[in-house]
């Protein structure tokens, strides 16, 4: 088996093979569109979780109709596929309100193309206790509402074995992971994003003797060709590999990533002692690092200045796709918060579609250029 | 030592050559479909000049947006660090380049040393590049190199308020309808190309001096009113047409590279 074209073909379609295979055996796809919704919840008892995609999307025809043309471009091409009955299979879809354009992706679809199940987190703008004993009642109630729906089990056992094996797979993620960021990387960003992407996409428990298999294979490959420059690639959405592959064909291999969609802060374990529900509000508000948070920039700054320095990267790429409000001035703060701890820093912006290639590979040439590499 | 440069862009392919240097052959053409063959035959032509054989060459460097097409290079090197490479051995106290060229614009500032410290460039759009000119200049009915002049002749320019280049073309031909002299309609345009440039250029900082390169450096009108907008002067080119400052960068990075290698 080509494991690398097997993969890309996972990403191809929503419902993908391993998806369709996992229905067949009487498994429930349930969708979800941000890293606030606990996707443990949904890997309980018969349910397993699908982060919505929309890769390979041509155009926005129809959902420009019902979203305006500054709702950004990640969240217009989930609706088109939401229109086109690409997300046909799911059988409820949660969403969180992290953003304004998230919250409009909910209330059209709720108008449109409302499925069986359908619910929206609320989810606090602060990470002190008050917002954490918030948020694990709204879990609770998202907990209540799954088991009404579905009959499936969310009690304190059956959340705590689902919390296991969710650390347990992305500890074979995050080992796999290493080998594109030690001295002498053997994976490229591009392929271990492709690995990325496809778990948070496709049914974990067929996929996991797969990444195992993988994770040790790694350690017999050679190192990669020589590269101009180990970078690190921040910012929000993106589960497309197609645009590390771009930033990787001019020289820049991305030895670390720190995005919503990808390893850091995704991958983090949830701590498996006490109250299941407790520890994912915790886990879920705390580390999932996004802009939308208040009262955090220090933090997250210095956390991929941090990130940057361990896994020795020359410079960092932020990424940001295009009327994305909240990575958008985020980002530009970064900008320099980054440059003065010594770190060269890019920041493109981007539409949710890959496009520009010509223009990427002459802005990702030049900043390796600039840093003399 | 001999080195050449090879830009190929959108529009119109680069080619210089330099001989110990000095600028020994240089030459501008339109750029064909297949970059690898606009590269050829503007190289060929260039060679030409110099009475010299791409053997000749000891280091060729690519740039511009067909620069990994081009098979006679040694090197491929990205536009930007060639136009502010370029323009450093042109006026070497240049600290903050503004590059417009067919299809896309920049603006780069580098240090003392030449090292780029910061750059940015236009986004997918044409509003800002040489392609929404040269449109313009047709819907006028003047050549590209006639628009520049059309500024200082004016009496009323016209103002473009939408950035689209295909709004423009509809706002322009109604205003040619309503009799609004070429003059008026020319200068309007190269001041909305100056505006959408200066708000590029203010994005990155600007520090003297400041040059220009690419194609529409040569058009005075948007030089001047860029010149307005920013309130700093523009360093003028001369040596040579800043069309080819970034065929120019790329030979002088070869020498560069050409330097390097002899060292080690």
């Amino acid at each position: 088996m080509d494991t690398d074209k097997w993969f890309s073909k996972l990403l191809d379609e929503p419902l993908n093979e391993l998806v369709q295979k996992s229905m067949d055996e009487g498994q429930i796809p349930i969708g979800y569109s941000c890293s606030y919704v606990p996707e443990v919840m949904l890997s309980v008892d018969g349910l397993f979780p699908v982060r919505m995609h929309a890769t390979g999307i041509a155009g926005t025809e129809i959902a420009d109709n019902y979203l305006s043309s500054v709702i950004c471009s990640y969240t217009r091409s989930l609706l088109e596929f939401a229109l086109d009955e690409r997300y046909d299979f799911l059988r409820g879809w949660v969403f969180a309100a992290s953003c304004d354009h998230l919250r409009r992706l909910y209330d059209n679809l709720e108008y449109l193309k409302r499925p069986g199940f359908s619910r929206i987190l609320d989810v606090p703008h602060k990470t002190g206790d008050a917002a954490i004993n918030w948020y694990t009642d709204e879990l609770k109630l998202f907990a209540k509402a799954l088991t009404d729906h579905f009959g499936v089990d969310l009690g304190a056992d059956a959340l705590a074995k689902a919390i296991r094996e969710h650390n347990a797979f992305n500890a074979v993620l995050r080992k796999i992971g290493e080998y594109r960021s030690g001295d002498k990387p053997v994976m490229t960003g591009t392929e271990y994003h492709r690995l990325v992407i496809a778990a948070g996409t496709s049914p974990k428990k067929p996929l996991l003797p797969i990444l195992k298999k993988i994770r040790n294979d790694l350690p017999k490959r050679d190192p990669l060709p020589p590269y101009r420059a180990r970078l690190l690639l921040a910012g929000g959405h993106l589960d497309d590999p197609g645009y590390i592959s771009i930033i990787e064909s001019q020289g820049g291999l991305i030895v670390a990533d720190r995005l919503c969609t990808g390893s850091y802060p995704g991958l983090l374990p949830i701590p498996e002692t006490g109250d299941p529900i407790a520890a994912l509000a915790k886990h879920y508000l705390t580390k999932t690092s996004c802009p939308r948070m208040m009262e955090a920039f220090r933090e997250r700054a210095e956390d991929i200045v941090k990130l940057a320095r361990e896994c020795r990267a020359d410079g960092v790429v932020i990424q940001i796709l295009k009327f994305c409000d909240t990575w958008g001035v985020e980002a530009a703060a970064f900008v320099s918060c980054i440059r003065e701890a010594g770190i060269p820093v890019l920041r493109l912006e981007r539409d949710y579609r890959l496009g520009g290639e010509g223009q990427l590979r002459t802005r990702i040439q030049a900043f390796i250029e600039s840093m003399g590499k | 030592m001999i080195t050449a440069g090879c830009d190929v862009g959108s529009l119109t392919s680069k080619a210089v050559i330099m001989k110990d240097n000095r600028i020994v052959a240089r030459e501008v053409i339109l750029s064909r479909i297949k970059p690898a063959e606009s590269a050829l035959t503007v190289m060929e032509s260039a060679l030409q000049q110099a009475g010299m054989t791409l053997k000749d060459i000891n280091f060729c460097v690519g740039t511009g947006y067909g620069r990994d097409r081009i098979t006679f290079v040694q090197e491929a090197v990205s536009e930007i660090t060639c136009h502010a490479r370029g323009a450093r051995w042109l006026l070497p106290t240049v600290k903050t380049i503004i590059d417009i060229g067919g299809q896309d614009c920049k603006a780069m500032r580098i240090d003392n040393e030449g090292k780029i410290v910061k750059f940015i460039t236009n986004d997918k759009c044409a509003s800002g590049t040489g392609r929404f000119l040269e449109v313009m200049a047709k819907i006028i009915g003047v050549t590209l190199d006639d628009l520049g002049g059309l500024s200082a002749r004016a009496k009323a320019p016209i103002t473009v308020a939408n950035a689209c280049t295909v709004w423009v073309q509809a706002d322009v031909i109604q205003h040619l309808n309503d009799g609004i002299a070429a003059e008026d309609i020319g200068a309007g345009i190269n001041n909305a190309m100056a505006s959408r440039m200066a708000v590029l250029a203010n994005n990155i900082g600007l520090e003297r001096d400041l040059c220009m390169t690419g194609g529409v450096a040569k058009n005075a009108g948007v030089v001047i009113a860029l010149e307005k907008l920013l309130g700093m002067t523009i360093k003028r080119i001369k040596k040579v047409d800043p069309q080819l400052v970034g065929a120019l960068g790329a030979a002088l990075i070869a020498g560069d590279k050409c330097e390097r290698r002899a060292a080690s």
